[in-house]
C-alpha cells in the first residue's frame, strides 16, 4: 500500500480485530433475526390474539329497570327519559371552550364556572363522554341537539331515570315514597364492591324501600356489545352483540294506591286537628299479611332523589326533627301501651294464671307484691272497676287487672308469648308495667298490627307482604308471590276467642266511643292504646302516643276478617284518642259511608284517653 | 482562503469516481426507500393519506439534501477533516450546549433546535462529527496506540459531548457516543487489557448512572425484563410493540392496513418504533430483509475501512460501522423486547431529517475514503 500520507507512519491494521468485530456484528444480527422468528413465527398467533383483544372492548348495554305497579295495576314507579348534556373533551378545541360552555350554560341555566368545574374534575380518557348537566329540560336538549354542528364535542344523550307517580298517575312521590323508596347513583366508594356484580361507573342502585330490597329483580341483567376501539380509546363501531340485556322484573305491590290515599287523607286530618307531627296508618289483610296501605307522615318526594337531590333539599329533609325520610311504620319503635294487653292476656290464659271467667279485683292503685307498703301502680281509672274477668278487663283496659296478670305469669312466659305474636320482648324487669305495654316494651307499629292480625285470623302469624308478585308490562300479575306463614300461635283456640270477644267489647262497650255507630259490614273489633314516654310536663303528666288497632270480622269472635287497620300518632297530647278518630275516618272513606261520625276537633275530650 | 478553495477543487479529481462504491449507495438507497414507505404507512394510520403524503414529502426533501451532501463529501478529499478536527470538536460542543439552552421540548427532553421551521437535532450530526474527530486523534497516536493514555485521552475527548447529550436528557445518543468510542478503540489496536479494566470500571459505575436517570427513563429501561408486569403503565409502549411485531407473522399484514393494525397504539411510531411497522406490515420475511440490508451495508463499510489508504480513513469507517451496528441492535432489540427501551433511532429508516442528513453525510465521507483508496477492487 502506497503511503500518500506525507510519509507519516500509520497505525497497523489488525486483521484479528476486524474479524472479531465482523463476527460480533454478524452474531448480533443473527440474534435479532432469531428473536424476530420467535416473536413472529413461533408465537405470532398469541401476539396477534393479544393485539386483537386490545382493539376491542366490551361495552355494557343497560337493561331497562323493572316497573312497579300498585295492587290495581296502576304504575307507581316508571322509567322516564332524562336529557343529559355531555362533552367529549377531545372534540372540544381549547379556544372554543368558553363559547360552547357559555351556550350550554345559557340554555340549561347553569353557571359556566360550574360547567367548567365539572369538566375539569373529570379524570379519564379525553374520548369519554363527561356528563356536565343532567335533567336538562326537553326543549333545551332539542335546541342543543340542533346546534350540534356549531357546538363541537357536545353530545346530548337520553338516559332513563325513575319517575314516581301517585294514584292519579301524576309525578308525585309523597304518597308512596316510604314504600317504593328511590334509586341513586353508585358512589365512588361503593364501586369497587359493586363492580364485580356488574355495576358501572355511572350506574344507579336502589337506595331504600322496594327499590333497594328488590334491587336484584328490578335491575335485570345488563347485556354487552363488542365494540372496536382505537388506541386512544375512541369507540369506533359495534362489532357484535355478545349478550342481549334482560329487562328488570316488573313488580306489583300489595298496596292499593287508592286505599293509600284514603289512609293518608284520614291520617293527615287527624294529625292536623290534634296538632301531631308524626303519624302512621297501616291497612292490612289479616288473612294473608298483605299490606294494603302504609302511610308514614311527614312524607317526602322520592322524585327529588331520582333526579339527583340538591344538597339544600337533602339538608332540609335531614334537618327535620320529624324525620320525613324514615318510614315510622317499620323503622322506629315505640312503647305499645295498652295494645300490649293482648299479649299479656293470652299469656295469662295460656299459663293458667286465669280463666276466661275468673274474676279478679281491680284497684285504684295496685300494691306490688313484696314492695314496700304504699308503693303501688295506679290504674288509669283511679277508682278501679271492681271485680273483672278477662273480656271486660280488656274492654275497659284495666291497668291493675293486667298488672296482676303480668306479675302472676312471670317475665319469661310473657316474653315467649310476645315472641309468638311477632313482638320482641326487650324487657328486663318492671314486670307489671311490661304487662300494659309501658316502660320497657318497644315495638314498631307494623308489629302491633301484625299481632292483632294473627289473633284476628285464628292464630296464624303471617309475614307482612308488600309485593304481590311479578307482572307483565301492563301490571297484570303473572307470577304471584305466596303469603308466608311465619308460625301458628301455640295457644288454645278458646284463649284467642276470649281475646277476640274482648276486642269486640272494646268497640261495643269500651273505649272506642262512637266508632261502634259506624254502619260497617261486620263486627269491628280492636284496642286503643296510650303510651307514656319522655319526661314529665309542667302539669306533672307525661306526654303520650296514641294507638288504635282494629279489624273487621263478619261477626264477634269470627276469624274471617280481611281488613285490619292501625293508626299511631306520636305525642298526641290531646284528651281524646286521635288514632281511633283517624281509623274511624278511614273506615268512613274506605266503605264510602254517608255517615260522618268524626268528633268536633274541639270536643276530643268526649273520648276517654286510654 | 483562495488557496484552500483551490486545493479543495483540485482534490475533486475525475479519476477518483471510477472507484465510486455503487453497492454502498445501493444499500443506502434501498434502506432510505424502505424508510419512506414505512413512514408513509405509519403516518397514514396516524392521520390518513394526507398526513402520510406530507411526511413522505418531507423525508424526500431531506433525502435530497442528504444525497447532495453525500456527493459533495464523496468528491472532496476527506483529509480536510484532519485540518479541521479541532474546530469541528469545538463546534460540536458549542452546538450541543446551544441545544441545551434553546432546545424545544419533545417528550420531556431537549433534543433539537428549531431553525426556519426545521428541527435540527445536533446530537445526530455530532455523532458523525465525533467519529471524524476521534479518527483524527487515534490515527495520530501511531505507535503510542497501546498506551493507557490513548484510552484516557480518547475517553476524555468523548466524555464532554456525552455528558452534554446525557444532560439534555438524551440517554440514547449518550450511549451511542460510548459505543463509538469502544468500537473505534478496539479496532484502532488499543490495549485490550486497559479497555477491559475501563469496561469493568464503567460497569461498576452503572448503578450510579441509573440512579441519575429520570424516573420515566428508569421505568422504561427495565420494562424489557417483564413488560407485562406494567402493561398499562410504563411498559405500555413495549407491550404494544411486541403485539405489533408478533402479529406480523411470516409475511405481514400488508401496508397501511389502517384500523386493523396496531399502529395507533404505539406512541411515536414513525420515529424510534418504526421497526414495529416493518415487522407488522411485512412480517418476518420483511424484517429479515431489513437485517440483511444492514448486514450488507456494514460489511461494505468494514471493507472500505480495511482498504482505506490511511489510518484516519480506516478509523472513520469503523466508527460509522460501529454506530450503525449499535443503533440497529439497540433499536430492534428494544422493539422486540430484548433490550431496554431507549430513544435510539433506526439508521436511515427512522423518520427524521437530522438523522438522515447526518448519515448521508457520513456515507459521503466513506465514499470519499473508498474513492481515494488504492485498492481498486474490494
Amino acid at each position: 500500500m502506497a503511503d500518500l500520507n506525507d510519509g507519516r507512519v500509520d497505525l497497523r491494521r489488525s486483521p484479528a480485530r476486524f474479524v472479531a468485530f465482523s463476527v460480533i456484528a454478524a452474531l448480533l444480527l443473527v440474534v435479532l433475526g432469531g428473536r424476530l422468528f420467535q416473536l413472529q413465527v413461533v408465537n405470532g398467533e398469541e401476539y396477534a390474539r393479544r393485539a386483537a383483544a386490545d382493539r376491542t372492548v366490551e361495552v355494557p348495554i343497560p337493561a331497562p329497570r323493572g316497573l312497579v305497579f300498585d295492587r290495581a295495576g296502576r304504575p307507581v314507579a316508571v322509567n322516564t327519559p332524562s336529557w343529559t348534556v355531555n362533552v367529549r373533551p377531545a372534540d372540544l378545541p381549547a379556544n372554543d371552550r368558553t363559547r360552547v360552555l357559555a351556550r350550554i350554560g345559557r340554555l340549561t341555566e347553569t353557571s359556566i364556572s360550574v360547567l367548567r368545574g365539572r369538566l375539569d374534575a373529570f379524570r379519564g380518557s379525553p374520548f369519554d363522554l363527561v356528563p356536565i348537566v343532567r335533567g336538562v329540560p326537553r326543549e333545551a336538549a332539542l335546541i342543543l341537539g340542533e346546534e350540534a354542528a356549531v357546538l363541537p364535542g357536545v353530545v346530548v344523550e337520553v338516559e332513563p331515570i325513575r319517575a314516581y307517580l301517585d294514584e292519579t298517575g301524576a309525578v308525585d312521590g309523597h304518597l308512596l315514597a316510604h314504600i317504593v323508596g328511590y334509586t341513586g347513583p353508585v358512589s365512588r366508594d361503593e364501586l369497587p364492591r359493586l363492580q364485580p356484580e356488574g355495576y358501572l361507573r355511572d350506574d344507579v342502585i336502589g337506595r331504600t324501600g322496594i327499590e333497594a330490597s328488590f334491587e336484584d329483580e328490578l335491575r335485570g341483567t345488563y347485556g354487552a356489545h363488542l365494540v372496536e376501539r382505537d388506541a386512544s380509546g375512541r369507540q369506533l363501531k359495534v362489532i357484535e352483540t355478545l349478550r342481549e340485556p334482560e329487562p328488570g322484573t316488573n313488580l306489583a305491590l300489595t298496596i292499593d294506591a287508592d286505599v293509600q290515599r284514603l289512609a293518608a287523607q284520614a291520617l293527615t286530618w287527624g294529625m292536623e286537628v290534634a296538632d301531631v307531627s308524626q303519624g302512621v296508618t297501616i291497612v292490612m289483610n289479616p288473612q294473608t299479611g298483605e299490606i294494603l296501605a302504609m302511610v308514614s307522615l311527614p312524607a317526602y318526594d322520592n322524585n327529588k332523589f331520582a333526579r339527583g337531590i340538591s344538597a339544600d333539599d337533602f339538608n332540609i329533609y335531614l334537618g327535620d326533627v320529624d324525620r320525613p325520610l324514615r318510614n315510622h311504620a317499620i323503622a322506629d319503635i315505640y312503647p305499645p301501651g295498652s295494645t300490649y294487653k293482648l299479649v299479656t292476656g293470652i299469656a295469662a290464659l295460656e299459663e293458667g294464671v286465669t280463666t276466661s271467667s275468673r274474676l279478679w279485683p281491680t284497684y285504684g292503685c295496685y300494691q306490688i307484691p313484696g314492695a314496700p307498703e304504699g308503693e303501688c301502680l295506679y290504674d288509669w281509672n283511679r277508682q278501679g272497676f271492681g271485680p273483672l274477668a278477662m273480656v271486660d278487663a280488656f274492654a275497659k283496659s284495666s291497668d291493675t287487672f293486667f298488672y296482676q296478670m303480668a306479675v302472676h305469669t312471670g317475665i319469661d312466659p310473657l316474653a315467649e308469648w310476645a315472641r309468638q305474636q311477632g313482638r320482641s320482648g326487650v324487657f328486663t324487669g318492671e314486670l307489671a308495667q311490661a304487662g300494659i305495654g309501658q316502660n320497657v316494651i318497644a315495638v314498631t307499629p307494623l308489629q302491633v298490627l301484625n299481632a292483632y292480625a294473627a289473633v284476628a285470623n285464628g292464630g296464624r302469624l303471617m309475614e307482612p307482604m308488600i309485593v304481590r308478585g311479578e307482572t307483565d308490562s301492563a301490571g297484570q300479575v303473572t307470577r304471584p308471590y305466596e303469603p308466608t306463614l311465619l308460625h301458628e300461635i301455640d295457644a288454645d283456640p278458646g284463649t284467642l276467642q276470649t281475646m277476640r270477644i274482648g276486642a269486640r267489647e272494646v268497640i261495643t262497650s269500651g273505649h272506642a266511643y262512637n266508632i261502634r255507630d259506624l254502619d260497617l259490614p261486620g263486627a269491628l273489633s280492636g284496642k286503643t292504646g296510650t303510651a307514656e314516654f319522655g319526661e314529665l310536663t309542667e302539669e306533672g303528666t307525661l306526654p303520650f302516643h296514641s294507638w288504635f288497632v282494629a279489624y273487621l270480622p263478619s261477626a264477634a269472635g269470627a276469624t274471617d276478617a280481611e281488613l285490619a287497620v292501625l293508626s299511631f300518632n306520636y305525642s298526641a297530647v290531646v284528651p281524646g284518642n286521635v288514632s281511633a278518630e283517624v281509623v274511624k275516618y278511614f273506615l268512613q272513606l274506605y266503605y264510602d259511608l254517608d255517615q260522618d261520625l268524626r268528633l268536633d276537633p274541639n270536643d276530643f275530650s268526649l273520648v276517654t284517653a286510654n | 482562503m483562495g488557496v484552500a478553495t483551490a486545493t479543495l477543487v483540485e482534490s475533486v479529481r475525475a479519476r477518483d469516481w471510477r472507484h465510486f462504491d455503487v453497492q454502498l449507495l445501493l444499500y443506502v438507497l434501498l434502506l432510505i426507500g424502505l424508510g419512506v414507505v414505512m413512514g408513509y404507512s405509519a403516518a397514514f394510520n396516524d392521520g390518513g393519506a394526507a398526513s402520510g403524503m406530507s411526511q413522505t414529502v418531507k423525508t424526500l426533501i431531506w433525502a435530497a439534501i442528504g444525497l447532495t451532501l453525500f456527493f459533495v463529501a464523496s468528491g472532496v478529499d476527506y483529509h480536510w477533516l484532519r485540518t479541521l478536527a479541532l474546530p469541528i470538536y469545538v463546534l460540536v460542543l458549542g452546538l450541543l450546549a446551544l441545544t441545551m439552552v434553546l432546545g424545544t421540548n419533545l417528550f420531556g427532553a431537549q433534543m433539537s433546535v428549531t431553525v426556519a421551521g426545521l428541527d435540527f437535532q445536533f446530537s445526530e450530526v455530532s455523532k458523525v462529527l465525533m467519529i471524524t474527530v476521534l479518527a483524527v486523534f487515534l490515527a495520530g497516536r501511531r505507535d503510542r496506540i497501546g498506551r493507557l493514555s490513548t484510552i484516557l485521552v480518547a475517553g476524555a475527548v468523548m466524555a464532554l459531548p456525552t455528558f452534554l447529550v446525557f444532560r439534555q436528557p438524551d440517554l440514547g445518543t449518550a450511549m451511542v457516543f460510548v459505543a463509538i468510542l469502544v468500537g473505534m478503540l478496539f479496532l484502532s489496536g488499543a490495549s485490550l487489557g486497559w479497555m477491559g479494566l475501563m469496561a469493568a470500571m464503567v460497569i461498576g459505575a452503572a448503578p450510579v448512572a441509573v440512579s441519575m436517570l429520570h424516573d420515566y427513563q428508569r421505568q422504561r429501561l427495565f420494562c424489557f425484563l417483564d413488560p407485562y408486569a406494567d402493561a398499562q403503565g410504563a411498559c405500555y409502549q413495549l407491550v404494544q410493540a411486541l403485539n405489533a411485531v408478533g402479529s406480523g407473522g411470516w409475511l405481514g399484514r400488508g401496508l397501511t392496513v389502517g384500523g386493523e393494525g396496531q399502529r395507533g397504539y404505539i406512541p411515536v411510531q414513525s420515529t424510534d418504533f418504526i421497526f414495529t411497522v416493518v415487522a407488522e406490515d411485512l412480517g418476518f420475511v420483511g424484517g429479515v430483509v431489513v437485517l440483511a440490508l444492514f448486514g450488507l451495508l456494514v460489511w461494505r463499510i468494514l471493507l472500505i475501512g480495511w482498504g482505506a489508504q490511511d489510518a484516519m480513513g480506516m478509523m472513520i469507517a469503523v466508527g460509522l460501522a460501529t454506530m450503525i451496528v449499535f443503533q440497529l441492535v439497540v433499536n430492534i432489540g428494544m422493539v422486540t423486547g430484548i433490550m431496554p427501551v431507549t430513544g435510539i433511532p433506526l439508521p436511515f429508516i427512522t423518520y427524521g431529517g437530522s438523522s438522515l442528513i447526518s448519515l448521508l453525510f457520513g456515507m459521503g465521507i466513506l465514499q470519499s475514503i473508498r474513492m481515494r483508496s488504492h485498492k481498486p477492487t474490494l
